[in-house]
């Protein structure tokens, strides 16, 4: 390959800016759409287990929807679409403070809110009935099972489901690059338009989404044995 | 009410732009290149992921760490960035430009390729050891063993996993628009382009559209996944080496 | 035709087999018995390498086990040798006679029809033809076995080993069994248990080794050993056994 030079893209100060600015955005969007997921995905699993049916089908129609249209058009369809719904006033304000952002942030959420929603029911699914007998048998309320007995041994069988759509979320940021959000991708291909060093551009890139999901890996891994040497006591 | 009457206009006007793109005055586009694109992408996929899944499980250093690091190297980097990387390497590699259809179908080859070989290799490990164990004892080389015994039972337990990396892979499809690639999504935007006064209309066509096609396949590989586990319910031995075959649903959101 | 010379087998600080000396000879049924984690399943799969020793020489049929050879070789070796698991292991996604007739057409390169009549034979021996087209799964556990045994005949092994066969058996299937198995005793072959079916041992064994430990602790003719044994180990096993 001729002349790598990492430096040139790195110690520029302008690249650098960019680098920067990417790499913060897409932690923003990141973070921001999994706490909303995170939130979200609670109250719909709560919906999920009252014995209200209209709201079961709603909450098993809102998984169906998220897992079945592809995020990129679920965004778009945000962005572009639900957008123009609004009045021309609130469009005004929105593309001004940064509506792009705000809008991959809650398509994100919304969309992995259903996923998250899915392995936190699953997890609850493969606790062995007895529990929540047990549970009852000594006295608990049904929030109380729940909230002491119940949820946190679900929360723990979903740890590595939760871990993977955590990864997958942090890598749908890069989506947002698609609505015009500067951030990492979209930051690391204006630079190799800009110097046609695209093999360290991308390579810069890679490495630190790659740290960054590693990172989401192992810390599942270390809440996994936690968990388990909890459960050896 | 004026919104169906909308969606029906917008349908009546573009559906053969939604359906098969410009052609013939342009390549292959639409919902057919979006299916066409996830056939063949998912097709070739597939032998990759069967020979990865044996590299990782393979005692050889030489072929396991580059597999692993593959797949690990895969599902820690964005969509999007390999379509990027493709994209470069591709035209470096071969020596001349790509269409962008050929660089998205090299893209989702290996990136559904290391997807599904995590499939596969579930698959295989999920199968009791007796089941080597008897082969290898009866004579069977490893691979003879694998080919034989082995892969005919994983690949079958895992039918239902492998059909939801298939509707992830039509999913993984849309990212085609960034690099101008004519499937569904792109001909949406080139509606929305046209007609400037109705994205809603449009966005919802397109949303709906997908979640026809991607909801039908997801009851099949329910019923799939019904009926495999109905054939696979034989007479366990007592101590119980039951084969469940964990379905692994590794569908990546996209 | 098995011969165990000096045999040992360690991890780390745990012994499973110590200093084991003992042979099969040709034509003879010699059950191995014990408390379980004596090491006798460890020991049966030394011979066909499913488990590896740590030192020591086993020889099958004149043949050094551990000696080097390609695993070509180590392949036709093993299918020279005979074995029936625990959990039968069949083959879930081909049929009885399909799991039957696999290894003599891939191992051995025989000739499909003439591997399909071997097959047919060998299910009407254990007296399952009907159950040719039958899948694993519809068949019962007794069943089951008794195809894995014609399976493992298939390969024509001048010896056979069975690995606890009937322990995952409801007890009325392992009759069915032990009867497939008398025959083949009756038949001259070559024999090498584990089993707790003490009756079994009785009629048709030769001889019976004692386990314990991965030691083999006595060796005598079924009679004496049932009647009189030696070891204080022994005797506790078979008063245990008594009691139930």
């Amino acid at each position: 390959m001729k002349d790598f030079d990492l430096l040139a893209i790195l110690l520029n100060p302008e690249f650098g800016g960019m680098l920067v600015h990417g790499v913060v955005l897409t932690l923003v969007i990141a973070i921001g759409s999994w706490l909303l997921a995170m939130t979200l995905a609670l109250v719909l699993l709560t919906l999920r287990l009252t014995p209200s049916k209209l709201l079961q089908h709603t909450v098993a129609a809102y998984v169906s929807y998220h897992r079945n249209v592809p995020t990129l058009v679920q965004l778009m369809l945000w962005y572009f679409g639900i957008s123009s719904l609004f009045p021309d006033s609130v469009q005004g304000w929105l593309s001004e403070h940064g509506g792009e952002a705000l809008f991959s942030i809650l398509a994100l959420g919304l969309c992995q809110a259903a996923y998250f929603s899915e392995d936190l029911r699953s997890g609850l699914r493969s606790i062995p009935d007895g529990q929540a007998e047990a549970a009852r048998a000594l006295g608990h309320g049904f929030v109380s099972s729940m909230r002491h007995v119940l949820m946190p041994q679900a929360v723990r069988n979903a740890v590595p489901a939760l871990v993977n759509h955590s990864v997958s979320l942090f890598k749908n940021s890069s989506l947002a690059m698609a609505i015009g959000v500067a951030e990492l991708t979209h930051a690391v291909k204006e630079i190799e338009s800009q110097s046609f060093r695209a093999f360290e551009s991308y390579a810069v890139a890679t490495v630190l989404y790659l740290v960054i999901s590693l990172l989401i890996m192992a810390c599942g891994a270390w809440l996994g044995k936690r968990y388990r040497i909890a459960e050896a006591k | 009410m004026p919104f169906i009457l909308d969606l029906y206009t917008i349908l009546h006007d573009n559906w053969l732009l939604l359906l098969i793109g410009s052609y013939p005055n342009g390549p292959l586009g639409g919902i057919v290149c979006t299916l066409i694109l996830s056939v063949v992408g998912i097709g070739l996929a597939f032998p990759l992921s069967v020979l990865m899944a044996m590299a990782r499980l393979s005692p050889w250093r030489l072929l396991r760490w580059p597999a692993t690091a593959l797949v690990y190297v895969v599902r820690g980097v964005p969509l999007l960035m390999v379509i990027l990387w493709v994209y470069f390497l591709v035209p470096v590699l071969i020596g001349r430009n790509v269409s962008g259809f050929t660089t998205m179908l090299c893209t989702l080859v290996i990136y559904e390729g290391a997807y599904l070989s995590e499939v596969v290799r579930a698959g295989i490990q999920a199968l009791p050891r007796g089941q080597m164990e008897a082969a290898r004892a009866l004579g069977h080389s490893h691979l003879g063993a694998m080919w034989s015994v082995i892969l005919p039972q994983a690949l079958y337990n895992m039918l239902p996993s492998m059909l939801s990396q298939f509707v992830s892979t039509i999913k993984e499809t849309t990212l085609g628009y960034v690099i101008n690639v004519q499937e569904l999504t792109f001909a949406a935007n080139q509606i929305n382009n046209q007609l400037l006064t109705k994205p809603f209309h449009v966005f919802f066509i397109l949303a709906v559209s997908y979640f026809v096609v991607c909801w039908s396949l997801t009851q099949l590989t329910q019923w799939l996944e019904r009926r495999i586990a109905s054939k696979r319910r034989g007479i366990a031995p007592k101590p119980s080496t039951k084969a469940r075959a964990a379905s692994v649903t590794l569908e990546s959101p996209t | 035709m098995i011969t165990f010379s000096n045999v040992n087998k360690w991890y780390g600080d745990y012994r499973a087999l110590t200093d084991i000396n003992a042979e099969v000879k040709k034509g003879e049924v010699v059950v191995v018995c014990g408390p379980s984690g004596s090491g006798k399943s460890t020991l049966i799969r030394t011979v066909n390498r499913l488990e590896e020793i740590k030192s020591g020489q086993l020889l099958f049929d004149g043949h050094d086990i551990q000696a080097p050879m390609s695993s070509y070789q180590l392949n036709q070796l093993r299918s020279r040798i005979g074995f029936v698991f625990q959990s039968f292991n069949l083959f879930p996604h081909l049929s009885v006679l399909e799991n039957i007739m696999l290894s003599p057409m891939k191992v051995r390169g025989i000739r499909r029809a003439d591997a399909k009549t071997r097959a047919m034979e060998l299910l009407e021996r254990v007296g399952l033809s009907a159950k040719a087209s039958a899948y694993p799964a519809q068949l019962s556990g007794g069943q089951q076995q008794r195809v894995a045994i014609a399976r493992a005949l298939a390969m024509e092994p001048p010896a056979m080993l069975f690995d606890e066969p009937t322990s995952a058996l409801d007890p009325e299937m392992v009759g069915e069994v032990l009867a497939v198995m008398r025959g083949l005793a009756k038949d001259g072959m070559t024999m090498m248990c584990v089993t707790h079916e003490m009756n079994f041992a009785r009629e048709v064994a030769d001889r019976v080794w004692f386990m314990d430990a991965g030691c083999i602790l006595e060796t005598a003719a079924p009679e004496t050993f049932f009647r009189s044994p030696q070891h204080p180990r022994a005797q506790r096993f078979l008063s245990d056994l008594r009691s139930h």
